[in-house]
């Protein structure tokens, strides 16, 4: 019983940050982890811009880092600035896709963004979103909160 | 059989206001047994030794009685929204040597932990709405582990409706945190009421909306199968029963009508729709049958049996409509009490289910609740089922403990009286014996005179006669639900 978090292609992702690049500056993302236990597998992380995407859709671009510590850093290059939500799950058996119970309850940590947390359900855009200026940006998610 | 002794009750009387120290907990201006819905001290209850008041302790008796409940009921003026919601505690009175050391602790649960923390309510229950910002990111973040015991393989834990059961320490006491009875079951819930069979084979049931899933956990603790079953519609199901061939998953009319917490506001009683009853082929979890029984509302289930023809008898203690329903015993905990609205007969009944799928319900004569069965005869045809019951006219809360022997219709039983709340009690085998009636029968009762926990020992072949070993606290804790007992 697996249920595999919707990242969009390197190739997507290549193709809308060069859109972006040709009319505004771009923002680059780097989230740091902590927390992870254990320190096996990978953590993927899907990015997605808007409520509607977040809330709905499949993301506009996506990363792995690979886990061998407590913490792990991983940077998205090429954003567009303005309004994101991040989901992310902690790929511990490093099977590819976030495992779940029988009735669909992760088994793998999760987290959002802000360190969001969700109400028999994922967290909502409103706790979860946060605006990625021109530049480098940073944000913290610490997966034992 | 109405057998008050005024002389155990008397003896117990005189001496308690000399020997008890009245609840911390208990406001002045409330009833007295409104002790029983009194917050316990949040440190717990460190072991202290219980006062023998009446008889002597069989010298095979040794073990330990684990009993778990809500123990936190208010937040300054802010009660909890139902009884079932309240942090669970579990009690441990451990019988060595012929004393009785009671212990207490709460589970350190999520939820427990992040309300102790913010001071109020947070979690969503089955009669509570909970805080809308109050995260839950799995089931056990509302888990308040507070409403059964089980003992297997060595190992305790707290039991729970809907969440994981909570392992924790069988002498500390102290919480270990949710059991994953394997990778891909973590999260799963796991009911209040598994069945064990004599063998040690455990099975349970996991529900969620109309999805049930099944646990077939071999002796050790390895899970052979977890299955999903469709019942089409989102019943209560706080018990099922088990024979020795089949899982019984009785449908109650109690039926969820839309998904917002609280869970018990959004319950309708239907019926017209009956009492619905699934038979699951243990060797088989995919041969399943439905049969039809007039409507009916339960808790909790004895044994179930099937004779050499197919027929199968289910036991349960019936009511004819639900009971503890929405704001179930709010006002108790806010110590009003009504006569009326608060006093709920269930009998003890039969549900038999003929090979041509006729059933067919008969009540006995026993009135209560907490049906206990001897552990050795789960699934098997029980002679004798132990129950709690009758009524006293000025507070809630069982009076009588019961044995009905099935064999004979009678009931033997012993009234303790209006100042003794009785709770569960236990058939207890007897060590190294193998009939059924070669057992004790055991359980607590708040005595609201003294303001004291107690715990009673009966005969089982002889419960009129009173209790043959008898103890108190020297102070009350809050009632429970259901126990264990852990022998030694």
């Amino acid at each position: 019983m697996t249920r595999t978090l919707t990242l969009l292609s390197a190739a997507a992702i290549v193709a809308l940050s060069g859109a972006a690049q040709a009319e505004t500056e771009t923002s680059q993302l780097t989230v740091t982890l902590t927390g992870l236990n254990p320190q096996t597998g990978s953590v993927m992380v899907g990015v997605y811009a808007g409520e509607d995407d977040f809330e709905n859709g499949g993301g506009i671009a996506g990363a792995t880092v690979e886990v061998s510590g407590t913490e792990a850093t991983v940077t998205i290059e090429g954003l567009t600035p303005g309004a994101y939500g991040l989901k992310m799950y902690h790929d511990v058996n490093g099977n590819g896709e976030m495992d779940t119970n029988p009735f669909g309850m992760p088994t793998e940590p999760y987290a959002f963004s802000n360190n969001a947390k969700g109400r028999f359900g994922p967290a909502k855009w409103d706790k979860a979103q946060f605006e990625l200026a021109a530049g480098d940006n940073t944000h913290a998610i610490d997966f034992a909160s | 059989m109405d057998v008050s002794r005024r002389t155990f009750l008397a003896g117990a009387g005189a001496t308690a206001g000399l020997l008890t120290v009245p609840s911390a907990f208990a406001s002045p201006d409330m009833p007295a047994w409104q002790a029983g819905w009194a917050n316990a001290p949040v440190a717990g209850f460190d072991p202290a030794p219980m006062r023998l008041i009446t008889g002597r302790l069989p010298d095979d008796f040794r073990g330990s009685l684990y009993r778990n409940g809500p123990a936190w009921f208010r937040y300054g003026d802010e009660h909890i929204g139902h009884w079932f919601d309240g942090d669970g505690m579990v009690q441990r009175i451990a019988f060595e040597d012929g004393k009785a050391i009671h212990t207490g602790r709460f589970h350190q649960t999520e939820k427990h932990r992040a309300e102790q923390a913010a001071g109020r309510f947070l979690a969503a229950g089955f009669g509570t709405a909970g805080d809308p910002d109050f995260p839950v990111m799995s089931v056990d973040d509302v888990n308040a582990a507070n409403t059964a015991i089980l003992a297997a393989n060595g190992e305790i834990y707290a039991l729970w409706e809907a969440g994981s059961a909570i392992q924790f320490d069988p002498v500390s006491l102290a919480t270990m945190g949710p059991k994953h009875w394997s990778d891909d079951l973590k999260g799963m819930p796991f009911l209040a009421h598994p069945k064990i069979e004599p063998s040690g084979r455990i099975w349970n049931i996991a529900n969620s909306g109309q999805v049930l899933g099944i646990y077939d956990i071999a002796p050790g603790g390895k899970v052979d199968r977890f299955e999903i079953v469709d019942i089409g519609k989102t019943a209560y199901i706080h018990d099922w029963a088990m024979s020795e061939r089949h899982l019984i998953i009785l449908v109650q009319p109690w039926i969820q009508t839309r998904n917002l917490p609280p869970f018990v506001n959004s319950l309708e009683w239907r019926p017209e729709d009956g009492l619905q009853l699934l038979i699951i082929d243990k060797a088989d979890l995919s041969s399943r049958r439905w049969v039809d029984a007039p409507a009916k509302a339960f808790f909790h289930t004895g044994t179930s049996w099937e004779e050499a023809d197919g027929t199968l008898h289910i036991d349960a203690c019936l009511y004819d409509e639900p009971i503890l329903g929405e704001g179930g015993a709010t006002g108790l905990m806010a110590g009003h009490f009504d006569p009326v609205a608060d006093h709920h007969s269930g009998y003890l009944s039969r549900i038999t289910v003929s090979p041509d799928g006729k059933t067919r319900i008969e009540q006995t004569g026993a009135e209560g609740e907490f049906p206990s069965v001897h552990p050795g005869f789960m699934g098997h045809n029980c002679r004798y089922t132990a129950v709690v019951g009758g009524h006293a006219p000025n507070r809630p809360i069982a009076t009588t403990v019961t044995v009905f022997d099935w064999q004979t219709g009678k009931s033997d039983a012993f009234n303790f009286g209006p100042a003794r709340m009785v709770e569960e009690h236990l058939i207890v085998p007897k060590p190294g014996r193998s009939a059924e009636g070669d057992a004790w029968v055991v359980g607590t009762v708040l005595n609201i005179r003294t303001g004291c926990s107690e715990v009673h020992i009966f005969e089982a072949r002889d419960i009129a006669s009173g209790p043959v070993a008898s103890y108190s606290a020297a102070y009350s804790w809050p009632l429970g639900f259901h126990g264990a007992f852990v022998s030694s």
